[in-house]
């Protein structure tokens, strides 16, 4: 049997595995160790003595993964995000960031739900990591909404994709783990990464308020806040906006002299100084603890379907299908903008059963590639190209827009991480509830693509300034 | 017919040339009996080739000694600092001259590997931010990014050496976390740092990277005669190819790339070289001797068969 | 968490050996998150030095690279008694009572079965980075400062052997539910915990 046929029966095994409530992360594993077993059976031609063989190859090949994939520095980035959303919530700034969004913003329609959004926007700032933005807001907004009678599912789902902010806005794991797959310039994608997580931002908010206009018995604007009152919910999340400058000053420098640091480190020293203002708010061993605790169960989950999607992909590659595949893309004689869009909806089907970074990891090997020689190679100049920019501004827009496919597949169902998360802190709400509160935001998240597909400027005015 | 998997990293470029070339030859010569099948990055990490070899998950790669010392021990001779190798050419013959030595295809074949041919690559240099040393003492306290030995050599007139990835060292450069970067040609090229860059330094050549292709042994010796044969003569062709693409190719388009970023070239003298040198060279020379002896290597009979070849050729 | 919750206890052999595995669980995920805040502190440590004292931590990268399995690994088995690690709940969803276990003892096989074989290939991997003729036992090493990888690699089987234990733990429950229709020690889905629990209320009403 070909590779290429082994690689399609053991793709249509792992669904299988999925399917059956197999968890992700080990079903890609064990699909990925088969694979490799085969192909190396296969290379001696099946013979019965060279079974042992092939087993033992395969397995110590794929006994490497592990250790070799997560000992990367720019994977550290995962859980140092995670932590700073536990300390976060710890040292009481998600809440006097929601208490401030809710002052000034609750009074229009749906305004608890479009104040949950714009202080998630907020907290993108400081959180690089999407499923720990949803968890932290889970426990602080959900009470609030259900309190003056929003439907629990749409609670929930105001969380989950409120959550997926996290990642655009810089900081973001997922950018910079983008960056170093495609070797691109992180500073410039993160610069980014700004406008489109804020529009977005706001796309989610207009829906919002359409919803509210229209449906009947949507949660009611909370109106009577004083001027007063707005203006004294600010200095409580004043601490967050300090913790966002810090951030910034440290990795751009705005007094022109030499950065701090790199944008890595710059996501550490946040963490630090949430650290420093959760212990000044009284947190104490218990509490960072729990936080600890959150913070590992987070990350271990996150880099189990990292080294369990990379056992598949090394079968992947013994199996050659990156290069098959990156083969007939180039070879199709279709429009290159219908194709970029065909890619965009793989990813959106893909995406429904991977999480996010497994999802890149698997993809951008192949795709990537595929994606900058359609424009025209990476040195190809704006009036050249085929998207009528050049190589590395491409990488950038395909970048943003990878990485917004990528939240988005955080709330399909049926694997969407910020759902199960969700649904992991509220005893009342179970996954599917929250899958079902999500799904409005399906169309902002579609308009939000097509709108960054058809202008790109929106992604590339600010870093071209850069 | 036989089919090999080969596993390099990266993309295709002049690092690997050689290999491309091998794999061309080979399969002329046998009549496409005899093919390589090469993979950029998907058979293995570039730090796990060596055990890939050693698995028998491939056939053959290539690796760079400074990734993992432990692991090759014998030919890290070839990093040390201020060998005074200067061309290619000299890097292909003492690399050679080491591949050849039994102690160090003793070492590889803790791998089951056996060496096959070098990647010979120029001597790093440093491309800069900010003011142009002008000698070696405006090197004290820089920071700069420079791993193992010639962090070291740095380290010892004066410099800060830091450590972060290949990958970051582009936004480090730019926003002046570090103040100046050592690679090789291509690799300034490939990681973008002439970009940011403002000077680079012609002459201070405190060493290279050692990146030798190895095959797995059994795989070597299951050929039969007409590929063996294919292979083992298109190594010196597949070479010579290398080497010539590389003087032709980058190094020629390393010149024009600096100027036409108006990248100051800075030239120190032979008295300043040679001091750096003094410093350096010779302490860490005899680290390594004493080191690599206590590995039960014949550490000295090494560097003496390295130094001993420049200074005939010289 | 509700998901501390979703595991049933009882007084049964399986329930405690199910408790005393997972107090080695936990400690473990806590050193993953200890491990975490190390980072963090490992950043100020570099950060700080190369401002003010022009003196950065040297081998910070491999430092980080030493930390990352501890981060990733050690928790592994404790997730999986929680019941954290995702998964695609359409069909398990739908499930009750014996079909289910029998679903769910299928695939926990299947995961018992890739974790033994990669308990041997990660510990293949340790070993030939490992050399008790070597200095520092080291016949592998870090790019920078030169550090024994050996510890970091062994962190993988270790992990994952006390994984192949929680599986081996949860096979027997899910086998004992089959027989008696009554799941304890794995985590379960919401609503089918919330029956469950149901049940064992009747059932003490009852007595
Ligand atoms: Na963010
Ligand atoms: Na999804």
């Amino acid at each position: 049997m070909e590779p290429i046929e082994i690689g399609l029966w053991v793709t249509g095994g792992l669904l299988v595995l999925v399917v059956l409530g197999m968890r992700v992360a080990f079903a890609a594993g064990l699909a990925g160790m088969v694979g490799l077993i085969w192909i190396f059976w296969a290379k001696k031609q099946y013979g019965l003595d060279d079974f042992g063989w092939a087993l033992g190859v395969a397995v110590k090949t794929a006994g490497q993964v592990p250790h070799s994939k997560v000992s990367s520095q720019a994977l550290s980035l995962i859980p140092t995000f995670i932590l700073i959303g536990y300390l976060a919530y710890h040292a009481g700034l998600t809440k006097a960031l929601f208490e401030a969004a809710k002052r000034w913003l609750a009074w229009v329609p749906g305004g608890l739900a479009v104040s949950t959004v714009f202080a998630t926007a907020g907290f993108a700032a400081v959180s690089g990591a999407s499923v720990a933005t949803s968890a932290v807001f889970a426990r602080i907004a959900i009470p609030e909404m259900l309190a003056i009678g929003y439907d629990k599912r749409f609670a929930a789902g105001v969380v989950a994709a409120g959550g997926t902010l996290a990642s655009l806005i810089p900081p973001s794991a997922i950018l910079v783990i983008y960056a170093i797959i495609v070797e691109q310039d992180v500073g410039m994608l993160l610069l980014a990464g700004f406008i489109p997580g804020a529009f977005s931002a706001v796309i989610y908010g207009l829906l919002i308020v359409g919803m509210a206009l229209t449906i009947k018995g949507f949660g009611p604007p909370v109106s009577g806040f004083t001027w007063r009152q707005r203006f004294a919910a600010l200095p409580p999340a004043l601490p967050i906006l300090f913790v966002v400058v810090t951030i910034i000053f440290f990795v751009y420098n705005p007094f022109g002299g030499d950065a701090w640091g790199t944008p890595t480190e710059g996501g550490a020293i946040g963490a630090f100084v949430v650290f420093l203002m959760a212990v000044w708010q009284g947190m104490r061993w218990p509490q960072l603890r729990d936080a600890l605790m959150e913070t590992a169960k987070l990350s271990v989950m996150i880099f189990s379907i990292i080294w369990g999607v990379l056992i598949y992909v090394r079968f992947l590659g013994f199996a050659d299908l990156p290069g098959a595949f990156a083969d007939w893309i180039t070879g199709l004689h279709y429009s290159p903008m219908l194709i970029l869009v065909c890619i965009l909806l793989a990813y959106a089907v893909l995406g429904m059963f991977m999480d996010a970074i497994g999802m890149l990891l698997l993809t951008l090997p192949v795709v990537y590639p595929a994606v900058m020689a359609l424009n025209g190679g990476e040195a190809v100049a704006a009036a050249d190209s085929t998207f009528g920019m050049s190589g590395p501004m491409c990488a950038i827009w395909f970048g943003i827009l990878v990485v917004k496919m990528a939240e988005f597949c955080l709330i399909t169902p049926p694997i969407g991480l910020n759902c199960f998360v969700v649904a992991g802190v509220r005893d009342d709400l179970t996954v599917q509830d929250v899958f079902r509160g999500v799904t409005p935001f399906f169309v902002a998240d579609a308009i939000t693509i097509a709108l960054l597909v058809a202008f790109p400027w929106i992604v590339l005015w600010l870093p071209s300034l850069a | 017919a036989t089919e090999w998997n080969v596993s390099l990293w990266g993309k295709r470029r002049a690092f690997t040339e050689h290999v491309e070339k091998l794999a061309e030859l080979v399969s002329e010569k046998t009549g496409g009996a005899f093919t390589m099948n090469i993979s950029y990055g998907g058979l293995s990490n570039n730090k796990e080739n060596l055990d890939g070899i050693s698995i028998g998950a491939f056939e053959m790669a290539q690796f760079c000694a400074g990734y993992h010392r432990d692991k090759n021990p014998s030919i890290t001779v070839l990093e040390l600092p201020f060998l005074g190798v200067s061309t290619l050419e000299q890097e292909r013959a003492i690399s050679e001259a080491v591949y050849a030595h039994p102690a160090v295809q003793k070492d590889l074949a803790r791998w089951n590997a056996t060496l096959l041919m070098p990647t010979p690559l120029p001597q790093y240099n440093f491309v800069g931010v900010g003011d142009v040393p002008a000698t070696l003492a405006d090197f004290n306290g820089m920071s700069v990014r420079a791993t193992g030995g010639i962090g070291d050599a740095m380290a010892a007139i004066g410099a800060v050496p830091t450590s972060m990835s290949a990958t970051e060292v582009r936004q480090a450069l730019d926003s002046g976390v570090v103040k100046a970067v050592s690679f090789a040609p291509h690799a300034h090229m490939s990681f973008g740092t002439i970009e940011t860059g403002q000077w680079w330094t012609t002459n201070l050549n405190p060493g290279t990277v050692n990146c030798p292709v190895v095959v797995n042994t059994d795989a070597l010796n299951s050929l039969d005669e007409a590929e063996r044969a294919a292979l083992m003569g298109s190594l010196e062709e597949a070479m010579d190819y290398y080497i010539d693409f590389y003087n032709e190719k980058t190094m020629a388009a390393w010149g024009p790339a600096l100027d036409e970023r108006g990248i100051e070239q800075v030239t120190f003298s032979d008295d300043e070289v040679a001091a750096f040198k003094d410093a350096a060279a010779a302490p860490a020379a005899a680290a390594w001797i004493e080191e690599m002896s206590g590995r039960g290597l014949p550490a000295q009979e090494l560097y003496d068969l390295v130094t001993g070849m420049l200074a005939d050729q010289s | 968490m509700a998901t501390a919750s979703l595991v049933l206890t009882d007084d049964s052999t399986l329930s405690k050996v199910d408790r005393a595995l997972l107090a080695l669980e936990s400690r473990l995920a806590l050193l993953s998150g200890l491990a975490v805040f190390a980072l963090m502190v490992l950043a100020v440590i570099s950060v700080g030095g190369r401002n003010f004292f022009n003196q950065p931590l040297p081998g910070y990268v491999d430092w980080i690279e030493q930390a990352m399995p501890l981060i990733a690994f050690m928790g592994i088995a404790y997730v999986q008694r929680e019941g954290g690690h995702i998964r695609m709940d359409i069909v398990v969803g739908q499930l009750r009572g014996r079909p289910l276990y029998v679903v769910e003892l299928i695939t926990t096989l299947a995961m018992l079965l890739l974790m033994v074989l990669m308990v041997w290939g990660s510990w293949a991997h340790f070993q030939r980075s490992f050399d008790f003729a070597a200095p520092m036992w080291s016949r592998d090493s870090s790019m920078d400062i030169a550090l024994p990888i050996w510890p970091a690699k062994l962190l993988a089987p270790a992990a994952f052997a006390v994984l192949c234990l929680r599986l081996c733990l949860q096979a027997w429950a899910y086998v004992r539910a089959i027989v008696t229709g009554h799941a304890v020690a794995v985590p379960l889905i919401a609503d089918a915990a919330q029956q469950a629990a149901m049940e064992a209320d009747q059932l003490t009403d009852g007595d």
